[in-house]
């Protein structure tokens, strides 16, 4: 069996890293992180010109068709830069089209998505912050042909910059996946304070919104699956951005043990620095795997993808959490500085530790798939 | 227009290199190869050329197997097929060699002008743009950083030193990109996939009608005798005291040690 990555894959990986190395260097990031939105237009215009905003959208409606793996390829590029903006939210909302839209929905947005023409974003959580779909309790209420929502979301990323919003609701007993227009009569998008300003978090209130029936997504389907599929692809690819992010502390903190210099010998001579380095080098690949293997499942719809993505997500938020405290560690003081980027990807670890579920969330996920509970 | 572009597969810029058991040679374990950054300027060059006037870009590169990954990015970026010439029984260490193989690859194919960059990264001769354009008995231009193609006629600025020379010449030419005469673009994911159904040759010396008494070994008029790593570099010193102390300590160190002021 071949565990490698393919040659395509590798070039996807070395053309990514090259061009994020130029395009997006810490000075950009910092500079973003500063704007309300942390969008950039010309990054924006890259990322579609690439082909990263379409890669895994079917190529009937111009996106690549390639799988997930390709997807975590790159997007631990992206991590590894620390790549701010709604690429995430792209994906997310790209999948959740791509799951639960039927053919002129497809035609509608998917196009657009990949090219770039057209940004998404998901509105899920709310008060409870609770990553279970089943969770969701804002309703709609049926008024002739259209639903109308009244309420709000919070922690939506990217609200702000995005063209539509997939406001995920209640229908009853099941639950409506409304495509609303940022820019809607009653739709009121306000920033909220957030750890990673490179990923600006939003909440976003309706009032008396109002949407056809018809446009609702999954309506013929069954839009709780579809959604949880969609998060399971949010997972990976934010599960891969983590990987990237644990690669640069980990060969950054490595560089500084070797020429850092304390007692007249590099500090990488001393054994507590080693094994700081050597643990997490362990955190980082074991992260890889259990990434790559759940990005492997759900392409090919193995049985095991739901366990394996939250797996994943489960080790990747406790990884790289801890693989960014211990490159603190080795750094010493000059870690936890302004001016050093090494604070730019602690704080990215501690948001995305909870973004889509945190360690616990997901063994709880594990717990109820292997009892059969889900 | 036929536009031939040749490309070095060098080692990462950023790669440790590690000397082979031979003495003589580098040791390619674990060793990524890229396009020599120079040629990205030649074949931005070609494919803004292409743009231009029309006609066809075909990749050249003579090597081993760390070979066909840049050539297959440069169908990525734009070109419309590579040929790979086998280095099996050539011996590539020696630039009129080499020059001789790829003048003979160019004359099968009868570019109206090719590219080059400046020179290969790693072994850094300058001399095989030189040598092609003498077997091919057509005019060239060196660290060039700007070309206008006009009909058959061809303007060049070429960079030198403490100024610019502009020169002009006709097709068939030989061009050597110098850096900075464009922005080599990045091949796009759906390129790199459509790269791999793009038409790709294999040749080797005997294909191109060269014998091992032209281009192997015995022919070689130079020989690496040995490869060394630079020095090690030397530990830092921190100079100490307040910063009128410092000051001074760093001023007689560059005047005294250094003598560099």
């Amino acid at each position: 069996m071949e565990f490698d990555l393919n040659e395509d894959q590798k070039v996807f990986r070395d053309t990514t890293r090259k061009l994020l190395k130029k395009e997006c260097p810490a000075e950009r990031v910092r500079r973003l992180m500063e704007t309300d939105t942390a969008q950039d237009a010309q990054l924006w215009h890259l990322m579609a010109e690439q082909g990263w905003l379409g890669l895994t959208l079917p190529e009937d409606f111009g996106g690549l068709g390639q799988g997930l793996v390709e997807l975590a390829v790159i997007a631990e590029e992206m991590g590894r830069v620390c790549l701010p903006g709604g690429f995430l939210s792209a994906i997310f909302a790209g999948a959740l089209v791509a799951e639960a839209g039927n053919s002129r929905q497809k035609a509608a947005y998917l196009e657009k998505m990949a090219s770039g023409d057209l940004k998404g974003t998901v509105a899920l959580l709310e008060a409870e912050a609770d990553w279970n779909p089943s969770a969701v309790r804002l309703a709609v209420e049926r008024n002739g042909e259209d639903f109308v929502v009244s309420g709000k979301k919070l922690f939506v990323p990217d609200a702000q910059t995005a063209d539509v919003i997939f406001c995920v609701v209640r229908d009853g007993e099941s639950l409506a996946l409304l495509p609303v227009a940022k820019d809607a009569a009653g739709v009121k998008v306000t920033a909220m304070p957030a750890l990673d300003a490179t990923r600006k978090l939003y909440q976003v209130e309706f009032e008396n919104v109002a949407i056809p029936q018809a446009e609702a997504l999954g309506a013929d389907g069954n839009p709780e699956r579809a959604l949880r599929r969609a998060i399971e692809v949010a997972t990976v690819t934010l599960c891969a951005e983590m990987v990237g992010g644990m690669q640069w502390v980990l060969e950054t903190a490595v560089e500084y043990a070797k020429t850092r210099h304390q007692f007249g010998k590099p500090i990488g001579s001393f054994q507590a620095v080693q094994h700081q380095c050597a643990d997490m080098l362990l955190l980082t690949e074991s992260s890889r795997s259990a990434t790559l293997f759940a990005a492997w499942a759900l392409t090919v719809d193995d049985p095991k993808a739901a366990a394996a993505v939250s797996i994943a997500k489960a080790y990747c938020s406790d990884a790289f959490r801890e693989v960014c405290h211990r490159g603190v560690q080795v750094h010493g003081g000059i870690g936890f500085t302004w001016e050093y980027d090494l604070q730019l990807y602690v704080k990215r670890s501690k948001a995305s530790e909870i973004l889509f579920g945190d360690a616990t969330f997901h063994r709880e996920q594990v717990a109820q798939l292997v009892l059969g509970e889900r | 227009m036929k536009i031939a572009v040749c490309l070095k597969a060098v080692p990462e810029t950023d790669t440790r290199i590690r000397i082979a058991a031979d003495g003589r040679s580098i040791d390619p374990t674990d060793v990524k190869f890229i396009m020599s950054p120079y040629d990205e300027f030649a074949l931005e060059a070609a494919l803004l050329t292409k743009e231009a006037k029309g006609g066809e870009v075909v990749v050249f590169g003579l090597g081993g197997d760390e070979v066909p990954t840049v050539l297959r990015d440069g169908l990525a970026r734009g070109a419309e097929r590579a040929v790979h010439i086998s280095s099996a029984g050539i011996a590539t260490h020696d630039p009129m060699i080499v020059g001789t193989v790829l003048a003979a690859a160019l004359k099968e194919y009868g570019p109206d002008i090719t590219f080059f960059g400046k020179h290969g990264v790693g072994g850094d001769n300058q001399a095989v743009p030189s040598m092609v354009a003498e077997h091919l008995g057509v005019p060239q231009a060196t660290v060039v950083t700007k070309i206008e193609v006009n009909d058959r006629a061809v303007r060049c600025e070429r960079e030198i030193e403490g100024g610019l020379e502009v020169v002009s010449t006709t097709l068939p030419c030989v061009i050597a990109a110098q850096k900075g005469m464009n922005e080599p673009r990045y091949p796009k994911l759906p390129a790199i996939m459509q790269a791999k159904k793009k038409p790709f040759a294999t040749k080797t010396a005997a294909d191109l009608g060269l014998s091992a008494a032209q281009v192997g070994d015995a022919a070689a008029t130079m020989t690496i005798t040995e490869l060394r790593l630079p020095p090690a570099r030397q530990a830092g010193r921190r100079i100490e005291g307040d910063v009128n102390e410092q000051v001074n300590g760093l001023l007689s160190a560059l005047q005294n040690e250094a003598k560099v002021l």
